[in-house]
């Protein structure tokens, strides 16, 4: 199986049915894709995307519901991407037209960037080493984020508790 | 002409135990908090949340 794979502007994860296309300038952290599907995207995982965590339906649902063009699809079946209308809303025709048929290509790397959201977590873009209880770990092309609350049950990473205890800052 | 690739991460985080979180490289510091952007080099970012100078550490994780 090919997975996380280079490609122009991001990565790209296949179950053999359908390509799911990453971008991860477009994230505006809207959380619908691992609220809807954790299985399959998971951002304290790496590789982020699991394409085995669900069935195509369920992810092309999941994708679909993603407000940007940081997550879209297409089948492998390049017939049926002809076929596919407009309802489908995160499919590369209607998202992303510049990737129907182009060829995987490498990238260079954009600079790493930090952000402190507001009253909440650190969210850290790009390709670094992450070290983590004295694990060393190559992050490519990624996002993680990390608790700034300090009451995450998944530490050192958010689970959205600031907005339960109401942390500012 | 030869390319060179670079396996060397220009950037570094590091979560510290029971401490802050270490960034360190060449990277763009985004404070949507606070409205300022820099590229510090080196930071030490609070991770407790009970810091008197957010987004950075001052030590008061330890009380």
């Amino acid at each position: 199986m090919e997975t996380g794979k280079s490609f122009s502007g991001g990565r790209r994860y296949t179950n053999g049915e359908i390509t799911v296309f990453w971008k991860p300038d477009a994230c505006i952290h809207a959380t619908y894709c691992y609220r809807e599907l954790i299985e399959v995207f998971d951002p304290g995982r790496r590789p982020w995307i699991d394409m085995k965590g669900a069935t195509t339906d369920k992810i092309i649902q999941t994708v679909n519901l993603c407000p940007t063009e940081a997550l879209t699809w297409k089948w492998n079946d390049e017939e049926k991407n002809n076929n596919t209308g407009p309802e489908q809303t995160n499919h590369i025709k209607f998202r992303r037209p510049e990737l129907m048929g182009a060829a995987a290509e490498e990238i260079p790397e954009q600079p790493v960037t930090v952000k402190i959201m507001k009253d909440g977590p650190i969210v850290i873009k790009g390709s670094f080493e992450l070290i983590n209880a004295g694990n060393r770990k190559e992050i490519s092309e990624s996002i993680i984020s990390v608790c700034r609350c300090g009451k995450s049950n998944q530490m050192p990473f958010c689970d959205g508790q600031h907005r339960k205890t109401g942390f500012q800052g | 002409m030869e390319k060179t690739v670079k396996n060397e991460p220009k950037v570094t985080i590091e979560v510290t135990e029971r401490g802050p979180l270490r960034v360190a490289g060449n990277f763009i510091l985004k404070d949507l908090q606070r409205d300022n952007e820099s590229a510090p080099g080196e930071v030490w970012l609070c991770r407790c949340g009970k810091s008197s100078d957010k987004p950075f550490c001052d030590g008061s994780h330890r009380k």
